[in-house]
């Protein structure tokens, strides 16, 4: 299985827009904080178990970047950082295991508790943040890593038919 | 094969140490960051506009009913301001007669006519560390890096990164001064020019708070509370919320104030920048 990379990341590139335009408004006020999904995060995933470790690296390090240089305000690559490792990572745990939904589950739950939890303790190195690791988990992280569950499942379906070339009909369907 | 990733590994968190401690507290930037930030900006204020108009135009459908109570105090708030607006000039005739009899000079007299330039908001971030939002006004349309900037409400933020056609604004819940890279904002209560404190923001109950008040100014409910200019980037007279409750602060000596922010943080849609005149240096 293999992945049409400049259709990904042409798809990414308006996640980004939508993660920063569309999505503050779906979330009510009280929530605003609270979830603060990183739909690029979702889609490293998906490359990581479609194509590969080493795409999935570049991808994550790639989009992680434009992410922390898109929210500028104190320092730029801690998503950068943490999206590159894990994205990574996910490539290497999936050339382990056979590529289910039951098993992706997991990976998007691990890598976006994992994700928050890297940016985090970057932010407290710098001392930027705060807030106790128990409390910032129950916040902002355990919903947020829910959420992008939600989000990577609906997503699955539109994945698998319009980014991921089928082993066998490599044909151009539906090319614009 | 395992100590070579290992050791990649290694490289890669040298190299990303090294860059966060660069770009932290940095406020010039670099072709590449301002174009991909312009870039990204502009396209996602095509979406984010159009989008909070509809999303707020079902928040005010939910809202119908307030509307009747709402609009009676704002009738009364009418009332009051026209009161006001009376009082208020006569007073500054006699205000700008008595800067006349004191010789003040051109710049002391221009001090407070700031002058606003009205921004859209383009986006927001989804870091939980780094609330931040976009603006659609650059170095092109003037602005500088550290103006403040407000809502119609009250006091938003401080624009940290200027690009030629987009500006970051990073939100006042966001520089805290006792984390490292915090801004203090000097406050004072409207109607007592003397008291004085500090805007903190507590992230884990997400009010503001005003430390440091003197004993002799013990604030009480209801007090408006602005901005004093002292000392910070801030000009004075912008309003940040109003006293919810008082206790008496860490050592006993000084009274710290819970704010309830006059301006709201998220679901922005139109800011304003403010430009205070410039002091020519001696």
């Amino acid at each position: 299985m293999n992945m049409r990379i400049n259709r990904v990341i042409l798809f990414a590139m308006f996640l980004v827009v939508i993660e920063n335009s569309v999505f503050p408004w779906l979330v009510p006020s009280a929530w605003s904080e609270r979830l603060l999904p990183h739909l690029c995060f979702i889609m490293t995933l998906y490359v990581a178990g479609f194509t590969g470790r080493h795409k999935a690296f570049m991808f994550g390090l790639g989009f992680g970047l434009l992410q922390d240089i898109l929210a500028y305000g104190h320092l730029i690559g801690p998503y950068g950082f943490g999206m590159g490792l894990l994205g990574y990572m996910a490539g290497l745990a999936s050339e382990y295991r056979n590529f289910t939904i039951g098993f992706f589950v997991w990976v998007v739950l691990i890598g976006g508790v994992l994700l928050d939890t890297i940016v985090y303790l970057i932010y407290k190195l710098f001392q930027i943040t705060e807030l106790q690791y128990a409390y910032a988990f129950y916040w902002q992280i355990a919903p947020t890593a829910l959420l992008q569950l939600l989000i990577a499942l609906l997503l699955y379906v539109p994945v698998r038919r319009f980014l991921v070339k089928q082993s066998l009909s490599s044909g151009e369907e539906g090319s614009e | 094969m395992r100590n070579k990733r290992l050791f990649i590994l290694m490289i890669g968190l040298i190299l990303f140490i090294a860059l966060m401690g660069f770009t932290l507290g940095r406020t010039r930037l670099t072709w590449p960051e301002k174009f991909l930030s312009d870039a990204f900006g502009t396209v996602q204020g095509t979406l984010y506009r159009p989008v909070g108009a509809v999303a707020d135009f079902f928040r005010d459908l939910g809202r119908l009913s307030d509307v009747y109570k709402e609009n009676e105090q704002l009738k009364q708030t009418v009332a009051q301001y026209t009161q006001d607006q009376i009082r208020f000039n006569l007073l500054e005739a006699e205000n700008k007669q008595l800067k006349e009899d004191l010789h003040f000079t051109e710049e002391q007299k221009k001090m407070d006519k700031y002058r606003y330039l009205v921004a859209q908001v383009v986006g927001s971030t989804s870091n939980p560390y780094e609330k931040t939002i976009t603006i659609n006004l650059g170095s092109r349309a003037g602005i500088k890096p550290e103006m403040a900037v407000r809502t119609v409400d009250g006091l938003v933020g401080l624009v940290s990164k200027v690009k030629t056609f987009t500006s970051t604004v990073t939100l006042i819940t966001d520089l805290d001064p006792s984390s490292s890279k915090g801004t203090p904002v000097s406050a004072t209560f409207l109607g007592k020019p003397e008291s004085f404190g500090i805007i903190e923001y507590d992230d884990v109950t997400g009010t503001l708070q005003m430390t440091k008040i003197d004993e002799r100014d013990k604030p009480a409910d209801g007090d408006k509370v602005i901005t004093s200019g002292i000392g910070s980037l801030f000009p004075k007279g912008i309003i940040i919320g109003e006293v919810k409750s008082s206790q008496v602060g860490d050592f006993g000596l000084t009274y710290t104030a819970i704010i309830k922010p006059a301006a709201k943080f998220d679901h922005l849609r139109e800011v304003m920048v403010i430009v205070v005149p410039e002091v020519k240096e001696p």
